[in-house]
């Protein structure tokens, strides 16, 4: 274990604390504002046991290794299935919590590949892309703000990107705006990424910007070909001759903008296929964004 | 920073987000809502519009449906049972999302609706209009008009009842008030005691109106709070006896299903009763058709056949004549032989069903000089048996022959023994 990171059950309670509360946990809810408030007086030990038992997944699976960006992994997932935990458990009552929190994250464990690990995404800059990616994969805003901090595209490249009409633009400026407000931010503070660690990484890129770079078009391959199977429909690669049909018949929005941002192969084979003035912006190649 | 320290202040900020709940979203209350299946998009849910509905099929089991922001925070969810329904209401602001999840063996079906919230005009001017009263029945159709008359009253009711207080509230602030009208045009102390005296007056007057006033307001209040207690009693009274009606109706056409049903069932019985009788007798009379044919086509078989055993022997018939004419200079004894030998054995076997027939009787005298032992050899010879004898007449009987009778007595007659033959006793 990395000095100075303790066991996370051990850090904020005390043992019988811990133990007291476990046995409210163990006991049956019966309805769902009974749930609330038993869950809610308990979250310090529920994220607990979540990322316990995501640890105890990594070590049975070898993946393992006793350091802080493992700590930080699991208890990153172990939010992720908490916050699923609070707003879906409370339809299952009556229950007993503790138990219903070890089902669903057991459920979730259950699936081929439950989270996307991979050693190279574990340093900070494995860890930005991934949150990056992975939050893209439930939020709009970060979806559309992918094309900014993978290749540097405004709102307006992307809406002549993805070939969108008049209708969806508003909406692609707003999601950039809400993006830059709030978004970003939330999702260092979801990925834990620290300041330091972002000017950091701000360092390197201008110190190796070409390895740097590289880099980073390695991790984001890894994290896009994982988080993009989470929406099978949008999953497979078109052929140059299907994208130019898609955008001269104007069909497939939501695939464009789902598909595009998480692929980068068809987003240069999209871009070939130069329509509607595409060619008049640089060919997109990966350039990390450190800002939103 | 230290490891712990920032491991520590990572965790405390994944509490804090999460104690936050939905309240992080920056998202407008017009902003669409992600709705997710099992993690995956599978559509948005339109706060712009009025009833937003989304309805998703599915061929697998339906485990969990989230609600997202376009931010990605998570508003609300549901986890489906594994068979069956489950129903939950989210609110959010300025909107509820109604979710509906329904399993089944072949896979399942999420239902969102997304239900804008009233506005503060819209609820306010419903609380006047006393429909938002939750706890007061639905006036029925037939009482629409009298209940909007009410409400329409009430609202008249209210303004008066607040300009009343609005004036009481400013006749009791106006002797505060130092720019009164009153103290504008003289001062009150410099005013004539009279003048006081019919303003205090006035004042009682006026209060006294205001208090007639609040208590017809009060009483007529309570009459309407008598007038919806009646409606509300009458409607219920009339949902029961239209409920009944309805029983009764139900009932009857129950009873009258159920009559047809059983007449409908008895027809059928019968009818598939006669119809398997009729097949029956059908399948009967085919046969005996069947049968009658058959008995038919053997019977004229049986014709033709008796018709060729009859032409065969009449030509056996001319044969034998032939054959008597061109053998009448043979011996006697030579001619009884051929005349009493079976017939060739091709005439034997058309002739072998004759020999089922009863033998032929015939009488007949003999010579005096005949012994008895030629008269048994002659016999023998015909292929017959002696009967009875009786006044010189002895009975033969002898198979019968395949020539006509009149013919072999013939032939019999012509022998040197026999005088004289017949058929018949006399």
């Amino acid at each position: 274990m990395t000095p100075g990171v303790q066991p996370i059950s051990s850090r904020t309670q005390t043992m019988p604390e811990g133990i007291a509360g476990l046995g409210r946990l163990e006991q049956v809810v019966l309805t769902a504002e009974e749930f609330d408030r038993v869950v809610s007086q308990a979250l310090p030990i529920l994220l607990d046991r979540a990322a316990s038992s995501t640890k105890r997944f990594l070590r049975e699976t070898g993946q393992w290794s006793d350091d802080v960006a493992h700590e930080k992994f699991v208890l990153r997932w172990g939010a992720e299935y908490l916050e699923q935990f609070l707003v879906c458990g409370r339809s299952e009552a009556p229950c007993r919590p503790l138990f219903l929190l070890d089902s669903m994250v057991a459920k979730q464990h259950s699936r081929s590949e439950p989270f996307c690990y991979h050693p190279d995404l574990l340093t900070p800059l494995g860890r930005l892309i991934d949150g990056l990616v992975g939050r893209a994969a439930i939020s709009r805003d970060a979806l559309i703000a992918l094309f900014h901090h993978c290749y540097g595209l405004g709102p307006g490249q992307v809406i002549t990107v993805l070939r969108l009409n008049g209708s969806e633009s508003p909406r692609i400026y707003k999601n950039f705006q809400r993006w830059r407000d709030s978004g970003w931010k939330r999702t260092l503070e979801h990925i834990g990424l620290t300041e330091a660690e972002l000017e950091g990484l701000t360092a390197q890129q201008q110190q190796q910007r070409h390895r740097f770079n590289r880099d980073a078009e390695h991790m984001l391959r890894v994290a896009q070909a994982h988080y993009r199977k989470s929406e099978p429909d949008h999953d497979p690669c078109l052929s140059r001759h299907q994208w130019a049909d898609m955008f001269r018949q104007g069909y497939g929005i939501e695939y464009r903008i789902w598909h595009l941002a998480l692929c980068l192969d068809c987003l240069h084979t999209a871009w070939n296929v130069g329509l509607d003035g595409a060619s008049a912006i640089d060919k997109p190649h990966v350039v990390l964004q450190l800002q939103p | 920073m230290e490891p712990e320290q920032d491991f520590a202040e990572y965790r405390e900020r994944l509490l804090t987000g999460m104690r936050a709940g939905i309240r992080r979203s920056a998202c407008g209350a017009a902003d669409p809502i992600q709705v997710f299946v099992n993690q995956r998009l599978v559509g948005l849910l339109d706060r712009a519009e009025a009833e937003a509905t989304l309805q998703v099929q599915s061929q697998t089991q339906i485990d969990s449906v989230q609600l997202r922001s376009e931010d990605g925070v998570l508003l609300g969810g549901l986890s489906a049972p594994e068979y069956g329904f489950r129903s939950s209401r989210i609110s959010l602001t300025r909107a509820t999302v109604e979710l509906r999840v329904h399993n089944t063996t072949q896979g399942g079906s999420v239902r969102a609706v997304c239900i804008p919230s009233p506005s503060f005009w819209h609820r306010t001017r419903r609380a006047l209009v006393g429909v938002a009263d939750s706890a007061a029945p639905r006036p029925v159709a037939f009482a629409g008009p009298g209940m909007r008359a009410v409400a329409f009253t009430q609202v008249l009711l209210a303004v008066a009842l607040v300009g009343l207080v609005a004036d009481r509230i400013t006749g009791w602030m106006t002797p505060v008030r130092p720019s009164l009208s009153v103290t504008q045009a003289e001062v009150p102390w410099a005013a004539p005691i009279g003048e006081v005296t019919k303003l205090e007056q006035q004042l009682v007057e006026l209060s006294r109106m205001q208090a007639k006033t609040v208590e017809t307001i009060h009483t007529q209040q309570q009459g309407m709070a008598q007038l919806q207690r009646t409606m509300a009693k009458l409607s219920s009274t009339q949902e029961t006896v239209a409920s009944s009606v309805l029983t009764v109706k139900q009932e009857m056409e129950h009873r009258r299903k159920g009559a047809g049903r059983d007449a409908a069932r008895m027809t059928r019985v019968i009818m598939s009763r006669a119809h398997s009788e009729q097949e029956q007798l059908e399948a009967e009379i085919h046969s005996l058709t069947v049968a009658n044919d058959r008995l038919s086509k053997e019977m004229a078989d049986l014709e033709q056949h008796n018709q060729d055993l009859k032409k065969r022997l009449q030509s056996a018939g001319v044969d034998v004549s032939k054959a008597t004419v061109s053998d009448r200079e043979t011996p006697m004894v030579a001619r009884q032989n051929r005349a009493l030998q079976p017939p060739h054995t091709s005439q034997m076997a058309e002739a072998r069903p004759t020999s089922q027939q009863p033998p032929v009787l015939f009488w007949g005298t003999f010579s005096d000089g005949a012994s008895q032992e030629s008269l048994d050899q002659g016999v023998r010879e015909m292929r017959g048996r002696n009967g009875t004898r009786s006044e010189g007449w002895q009975a033969v009987e002898m198979v019968p022959p395949v020539q006509p009778m009149d013919r072999v007595l013939d032939q019999i007659t012509q022998t040197t023994i026999v005088k004289a033959v017949r058929v018949s006793r006399r």
